[in-house]
């Protein structure tokens, strides 16, 4: 009677620690264990166990990781399911909160990209640009940029037009680039899903700074005396916002929608009579006028260093 | 062994079984947590199906932007119908319903200046907001593509769903443009010894405010952005270009050669005001709608 209620015992606690052993086995996320599941998932079938592959930590670390988790994999969950051989000891990563899908502090943002003015419809001016962050966290950077302009702007119909037909001079500016320094921002960032399926992560920034215009005006008014020469003007604020999407963690693709302010003296529109007319102290106005030069750009992000870790665990 | 022995067995085999089926029904949660508990799961859960079989009924105001002479305000209805979350037809109309003069156009108006060489294009400075051209309505046909949907967050503290959408059709825009000017109107205007007199300097000014109406066929394309804030109702942001020439200044540019030098489309000027003088614009507009869903009960994704 005693030894067989010790061998009930015994068996009820072998039992009991063989439940605790397979709870164990099933709550552990060792990251060894997954990497091995998901090499061991990639000789399998495919429709068997896809999912494993997709869903594994080092794929994810490539590339989107939900993205790849979210992969469709045919039912392959329903499979397992249904019978069958059914794969042992292999555990997926699971976390509450997933990791920020690209660090940027301390990294170096190179942007170039191409633009153009939105707001002058006399004279177009097409821009090429490059620019250069280094973010101090996460979400703010400075940095510098500069667009070129010269040998890439061109007057407008509209501007031949109205002249033409209405002897009104219109005096547009010529600009040769501009340069800024610049502070980034990015309060909002998020995701957006295509076709229920992929995922890019996207964040929307703030920029502004200070800087300067290197324009003249362009002599309409008596152009067979006056020349004018390039002349720095000071760009204050320099405003301007950007929607960036990330292509992977170190490329992005990005459009930007910025303004420009500056005081530019535009050529005098009444000519002096006798040798007044070549005195060039007389060519521009006495005061100045606010020219706002908004331009629309698109372009890429690199970020340097390619790679970077997590400081903290997932 | 007894019997009590024997139950006390029993109890720890079923215990262990039990035990085991618990385990085996975990091992079997395990399984599917195995093959990635993402795994075929789609991008998004419980994704509001906004549009999937959905009627839309969106009146809108907007404003046309980037304009030489003269911007239109629209007010408009859309209608369309869903075929699938990321497809839908509809149809739209728009009516200017007033228009604002640019500043460009005060400008002239205060310090153009007529003179015999631009007499045709210019009667009078002071008239010059009656020759210019305006769009009265625009109306048409497109199909809307929504790539993309997620979720945007205002200051951390509004969240919304969101997509975002292309289209593209045909539209139809209703235009009134400086009506014709030609034969001997048009030498009244050209001609220094018929302008000289008042009858001539008359009849040239009063082409000035004379109107024509016409319909224009143009290609129509653009970007949306709806924020649904109800299962039924989203807010729109919609860009939309719809390209195509006309006249917007009402003079006489027939004869391109900005040297003046003959071209291929004549002299300038031609001394006519027709289509000739039609320009290419790429006309576009800015609008903001609410969009009502039917019926208003939206799905969800599993």
């Amino acid at each position: 009677m005693t030894k067989s209620r010790i061998v009930a015992w015994l068996a009820l606690a072998v039992c009991s620690q063989l439940s605790g052993l397979a709870f164990a086995q099933d709550m552990s996320f060792d990251l060894e264990e997954t990497e091995s599941a998901g090499a061991a998932a990639e000789k399998k079938p495919d429709g068997e166990e896809p999912a494993a592959v997709d869903g594994s930590v080092e794929g994810s670390a490539e590339g989107n990781l939900i993205g790849d988790l979210a992969a469709d994999t045919s039912g392959g969950a329903q499979k397992t399911d249904d019978g069958g051989p059914k794969p042992t000891e292999v555990s997926e990563e699971i976390y509450a909160v997933q990791q920020v899908y690209a660090l940027r502090k301390n990294r170096v943002e190179l942007l170039p990209s191409f633009g153009f003015s939105l707001n002058d419809p006399y004279v177009s001016h097409a821009t090429a640009g490059v620019g250069l962050n280094y973010w101090i966290t996460n979400v703010l950077a400075i940095g510098a940029n500069m667009n070129w302009y010269q040998g890439l702007d061109a007057e407008s119909d509209l501007n031949f037009h109205v002249r033409r037909s209405t002897r009104l001079a219109i005096r547009p500016t010529e600009y040769q680039f501009g340069a800024s320094l610049n502070f980034t921002y990015v309060p909002f960032y998020g995701k957006f899903a295509m076709f229920n399926r992929y995922i890019f992560q996207w964040d929307a920034y703030l920029v502004g700074g200070v800087g300067v215009m290197h324009t003249r005006p362009l002599a309409v008014v008596d152009p067979e005396f006056r020349k004018f020469d390039f002349t720095y003007k000071v760009s204050i604020g320099n405003p301007g916002v950007g929607f960036r999407v990330f292509l992977s963690k170190w490329l992005t693709v990005f459009a930007e929608l910025r303004a420009y302010p500056y005081l530019e003296k535009l050529e005098n529109l009444r000519v002096a009579l006798g040798p007044d007319r070549k005195n060039s102290k007389l060519w521009l106005d006495d005061s100045s006028t606010l020219v706002t030069n908004v331009v629309a750009s698109v372009g890429m992000t690199v970020y340097f260093p390619f790679g970077f870790d997590y400081k903290l665990p997932k | 062994m007894n019997t009590a022995s024997r139950l006390m067995i029993a109890l720890g085999l079923l215990f262990a079984t039990t035990g085991g089926l618990g385990r085996a029904s975990k091992a079997e949660a395990q399984d599917v947590q195995i093959t990635g508990p993402l795994a075929g799961a789609p991008a998004v859960r419980h994704m509001r199906i906004y549009r999937d079989g959905r009627f839309q009924l969106q009146p809108t105001l907007g404003f046309t932007i980037n304009d030489e002479f003269a911007r239109s305000m629209m007010a408009g209805l859309q209608a369309g119908y869903h075929f699938t979350d990321w497809l839908g037809i509809q149809a739209f109309f728009n009516y200017a319903t007033f228009s604002l003069d640019t500043d460009l156009t005060d400008q002239i108006g205060k310090r153009g200046q007529s003179t015999e060489n631009n007499r045709l294009s210019l009667p009078t400075a002071k008239g010059f907001k009656d020759q210019i051209g305006r769009i009265n309505y625009l109306a048409g046909l497109q199909a809307t593509f929504i790539p993309l949907r997620g979720k945007l967050a205002m200051f951390q503290a509004l969240f919304v769903d969101t997509d975002f959408y292309l289209f593209g059709g045909v539209a139809f825009a209703g235009v009134t443009e400086r009506a014709d000017v030609t034969g001997a109107a048009a030498d009244q205007c050209t001609q220094r010894g018929l302008y000289g007199t008042p009858t001539g300097r008359t009849f040239c000014e009063n082409t000035q405010g004379k109107e024509a109406s016409r319909m224009a066929i143009a290609p129509t394309f653009g970007v949306g952005l709806s924020m649904y804030f109800t299962d039924y109702m989203a807010l729109t942001l919609e860009y939309r270009a719809f390209p195509f020439k006309y006249n917007t200044s009402g003079t006489d540019e027939g004869g391109r050669a900005k040297n003046r030098s003959l071209d291929d489309s004549g002299t300038f000027p031609d001394g006519r005001i027709t289509e000739a003088d039609r320009t290419f614009q790429f006309n576009q507009m800015f609008s903001l709608g609410l969009a009502f869903y039917l019926p208003v009960k939206s799905d969800l994704t599993e």
